[in-house]
């Protein structure tokens, strides 16, 4: 198979990321060799706990140096190429390193220049790198950058730090760039958002990217080929239990599904249930516990927290309790019906956010 | 007196850059070396004010969030705080279950710290025949194919096995969702059972044979950099010579038994009999851990209240203009002295000064032979950091074959329950002590009206990289920076390998400055005097210990903001 520029993500929407990834390995390391620079990445780090640079050495099949060295390398003729700059794997500290981010944000480049970003936007004085504040580090980037990668649910959306009370002033590097009037750069970042990311949806993205082809987004610039479905209702293994009736208790994981225990599934949507996480060995709900919706732009709060108490709104808006649920509405009908509304509560919850985070604060 | 900084500084996590005074010494051939070190760290996102008023639950998932690189420790940690705090034991499954779970997880953080983060230098010292295997794969896969970084490929491939045993009963990594109070939530299926047990057979014999090897050639070729140093320096300074403390290693223990997890190990002044003792070692010998005398000074840093206090009663009182105060850390101490803590405080604490541990294949028997070390330094050194992490890592995947052997044998019985469920207690406190990767880790909780109240982690990051505490000493990691022996050479990386090894470093600069020519500049840093001088042994040290400074969850440095730091013995201006 010939894996053109046209509808590469069109196909990981339809087939899944896993599937494609298997399938296709070689094509996709084919389509980066279409230049004659190495593709230059610019990685930088906010408020971050590093566990998103973690998560992309867990990468399998093609794994992190299958990727810097057949895929980053374009068709430089080099023997691997390093982003300009990552943090957490660079030889370079100090002068250099500060040079190197530099230079990339400086020089004209044959290929594309992508800038990923791991951890939230802070308020300036928070965290600072190469003696300036990261915000700084960050405008200068995003203002070279052909194209913006938020990488995890911290830049994407603000994450764990913009948890409610958020002292630091944490948000996403999209919110971000609007703020600082960068608007047009604000549009174009691609958020891939989970905690922490996921190697997969990230090494697709910058193979679309390479290519050229913007990936096909959501509402929350989320590409639909890794956040397109809902958890619960288009691919939980366990939903078959949900639909009889039968949900687990805390320590039973083989049996039952887990809305019990808390599970957003059903107010989620990412692929883990089909791509899994490291080399496709299991995903949350698989070990006994519950979704907590991490790729949400509300996450850790609104309908995510607490993380063990029971999602409330979906079987209220029909007005049945969960047990009943299966019994009283086998058809998909009344599910969708659920799911609906719980969509339109997701897209509308924007402008009451702030209300009722700070009705939370006071109770 | 010149100084430099380097920031930021790679290959470590987070935010973190040092600031170092230095003086040329005229018994050493009046090269430079570190006078006066300061190591501020530079994000803050306030985990322990967000938390409050969540449900306690929430913080078992919140806390690994802490640190992506060592999540795990602080998953157990919270689960054990919120045991305490639940009364609720776990049942034998789920605390094997916890161990392979956390095992598994060490042998991922041990190896990478040492081949992706601590290597690059490493190898370099080891010269062309023990060193080109550990460094990066700069040559490609042709470099590969001539031996160039086989180690580090095979690491990346062999942490990632160690994680998906991880990922098996965790859900994922980074990040696990399957801890909670009074147990864990995936259950011991013979499937999950056989996968662990394969998925672990090729990580153990990388790490009993390769590594080891990697370790023993690592102590070999120390000799190598001494008799260079003997010539440049005029006196034999090897790695196990720089960067020491003050002798003082604390340990919280970690990987308790099942069958005297009540009598042993919820007791923290006994912890006789985990895989790892908790302990403080002092005096050249460990005595009982008291968990009473952990205490947090706050005289340099921006908080308001009194040194000296207990993380039950720690208050945060934040006030950024507070006069003197440099730092949003606070200074942990035990029994009011500085305790360095990590791998050779575990290992101190649990084996003494020497470690003989068997290499015995788990499934053929075949024996490798003996793993045996004497600690070279007792104050620490980069040498005894570096070895005490792989001797860990070492006896924790021996161990981890026991405890998958354990947990078949309760299945077997039928004792396959992992949870103790009780319900999130009105009122009540918890603590969690245990050993991150990177050394003693404890979380303190609170709870009122079912909520969190009060959250306080005393972490590895400020244990070591804490500022000056309220008698102006400094932590372990800036004291070892400036113990005296942190030579700052004014020879450059490729100067340096070809003095260690003829041609080394031609083959070095040829591989690195492909990449990029601004290569052969590696780790020289300017001076305020205008010379450059190599920092790359300062590095060592800070690597050495593993820093991990996003778990530093209080620390602020914050941004244009200059101060001056006085000492008794000399002005260390930034």
């Amino acid at each position: 198979m010939n894996l053109s520029r046209r509808d590469f993500l069109r196909l990981v929407a339809v087939l899944g990321a896993s599937y494609v990834l298997s399938k296709y390995k070689l094509d996709v390391i084919k389509v980066f060799a279409q230049a004659k620079d190495y593709i230059h990445i610019c990685w930088l780090n906010g408020a971050a706990c590093t566990g998103c640079s973690v998560s992309l050495a867990q990468a399998a099949d093609p794994d992190l140096l299958e990727v810097l060295m057949s895929i980053t390398t374009y068709t430089s003729g080099l023997p691997i190429a390093l982003p300009d700059w990552m943090y957490v794997v660079h030889p370079a500290s100090g002068t250099l390193a500060v040079e190197f981010i530099n230079d990339w944000i400086k020089n004209e480049t044959a290929g594309p220049k992508i800038l990923v970003i791991e951890g939230a936007m802070q308020e300036e004085g928070y965290c600072e790198t190469g003696g300036r504040d990261f915000r700084d580090w960050v405008i200068d980037a995003a203002g070279a950058a052909d194209y913006i990668v938020a990488f995890g649910s911290c830049s994407s959306f603000g994450g764990i730090p913009h948890a409610k009370g958020n002292p630091t002033g944490a948000m996403g590097v999209q919110e971000f760039l609007e703020e600082v009037g960068m608007s047009d750069k604000a549009k174009g970042v691609i958020n891939l958002p989970r905690c922490p990311g996921h190697p997969d949806s990230l090494i697709l993205t910058l193979a679309s990217l390479i290519q050229g082809v913007v990936p096909e987004l959501d509402r929350y610039n989320r590409p639909l080929a890794f956040y397109g479905k809902n958890i619960h209702d288009e691919q939980c293994p366990f939903r078959a239990f949900y639909d009889k009736g039968i949900f687990a208790d805390y320590g039973e994981s083989e049996v039952g599904c887990r809305f019990k225990i808390g599970c957003k599934g059903p107010v989620t949507w990412a692929d883990c249930p089909t791509i899994k996480w490291n080399d496709r060995t299991a995903f949350c709900i698989e070990v006994g516990a519950p979704c907590i919706g991490c790729s949400e732009p509300e996450w850790p709060d609104g309908d995510y927290a607490p993380f063990f108490k029971e999602l409330t709104q979906v079987p209220t808006l029909l007005g049945y309790p969960a047990e009943t649920w299966g019994t009283a509405f086998l058809g998909a009908t009344a599910l969708g019906v659920a799911v609906h509304f719980a969509r339109s509560k997701l897209s509308g919850r924007k402008e009451s956010e702030s209300e009722s985070k700070s009705e939370e604060v006071s109770g | 007196m010149p100084s430099f900084k380097v920031d930021p500084i790679s290959r470590i996590e987070g935010h973190l850059k040092i600031e170092c005074v230095i003086d040329r010494v005229p018994e050493l051939n009046n090269e430079y070396f570190v006078k006066e070190c300061r190591a501020p760290v530079t994000m803050f996102r306030g985990f322990e004010i967000f938390m409050v008023g969540r449900d306690p639950r929430d913080a078992l998932l919140f806390t690994p969030r802490i640190c992506g690189v060592c999540p795990n420790p602080h998953s157990i940690t919270s689960a054990m705080a919120l045991d305490d705090a639940f009364d609720a034991m776990p049942p034998p499954a789920a605390i094997l279950i916890r161990n392979i779970e956390e095992a598994a997880y060490y042998l991922y953080d041990h190896l990478i710290h040492f081949y992706l983060l601590i290597g690059p230098e490493l190898g370099v010292i080891m010269g062309p025949e023990y060193g080109a295997p550990i460094l990066p794969p700069v040559a490609g896969r042709e470099g590969l194919e001539k031996g160039i970084g086989t180690h580090y490929a095979k690491c990346v491939e062999i942490q990632r096995r160690a994680n998906e045993v991880v990922a098996l009963w965790g859900g994922k990594f980074p990040h696990v969702t399957n801890y909670y109070p009074g147990g864990v939530l995936v259950e011991p299926t013979l499937e999950r059972i056989s996968k662990t047990l394969a998925a672990l057979v090729p990580v153990w014999e990388f790490i009993a044979i390769t590594h080891i090897q990697d370790i023993l050639n690592l102590i070999e070729a120390n000799e190598r950099l001494k008799d260079v140093t003997e010539v440049v320096l005029g006196a034999r300074v090897g790695l196990e010579d720089i960067g020491f403390g003050n002798g003082n290693f604390l340990s919280f223990g970690m990987m308790p038994n099942i069958d005297d997890y009540e009598s042993d190990w919820l007791d923290t002044s006994k912890r006789n009999n985990s895989l790892f003792r908790a302990g403080a070692f002092y005096d050249g010998s460990r005595h009982p851990l008291d968990e009473n005398k952990i205490t947090e000074d706050i005289k340099y840093s921006f908080y308001d209240g009194e040194d000296g206090l207990h993380p039950w009663d720690g208050v945060t009182i934040p006030n950024k203009d507070k006069p003197g105060a440099y730092s949003w850390t606070k200074a942990p101490r035990y029994n009011g002295e500085v305790f360095e803590v990590g791998p050779l405080a575990r290992m101190l604490n649990t084996f003494g000064m020497e470690w003989r541990i068997p290499r015995i294949h788990p499934i053929t028997g075949e024996d490798y032979g003996d793993f045996v070390y004497r600690v070279r330094n007792p104050k620490g050194s980069i040498l005894d950091r570096v070895v005490a992490r792989a001797a860990c890592v070492l006896v924790i995947a021996n161990k981890v074959f026991e405890y998958i052997n354990e947990l078949v044998s309760l299945v077997k019985e039928g004792r396959t329950e992992v949870m103790n469920n009780k319900p999130v207690p009105r009122e009540a406190k918890g603590r969690g002590l245990w050993e991150a990767p990177r050394g003693a880790l404890s979380h303190w909780v609170k709870i009122s009206d079912y909520k969190i109240s009060h959250y306080q982690c005393v972490v590895p990051g400020t244990w070591n990289w804490g500022p000056r505490d309220s008698r102006d000493r400094p932590g372990p990691g800036e004291a070892a920076l400036q113990c005296g022996t942190t030579w700052v050479p004014r020879l450059n990386v490729i100067e340096i390998a070809n003095a260690l090894y003829d041609g080394w470093g031609d083959i070095l600069a040829e591989a690195l400055t492909r990449l990029n020519p601004k290569y052969a500049n590696l780790n020289m840093e300017p001076t305020d005097g205008g010379e450059y001088v190599n920092a790359t042994i300062a590095l060592l040290v800070v690597r050495s210990f593993d820093p991990c400074l996003a778990c530093g969850v209080h620390i602020i440095t914050p941004s244009k903001k200059t101060y001056v730091f006085e000492v008794s013995h000399g002005l260390c201006s930034v």
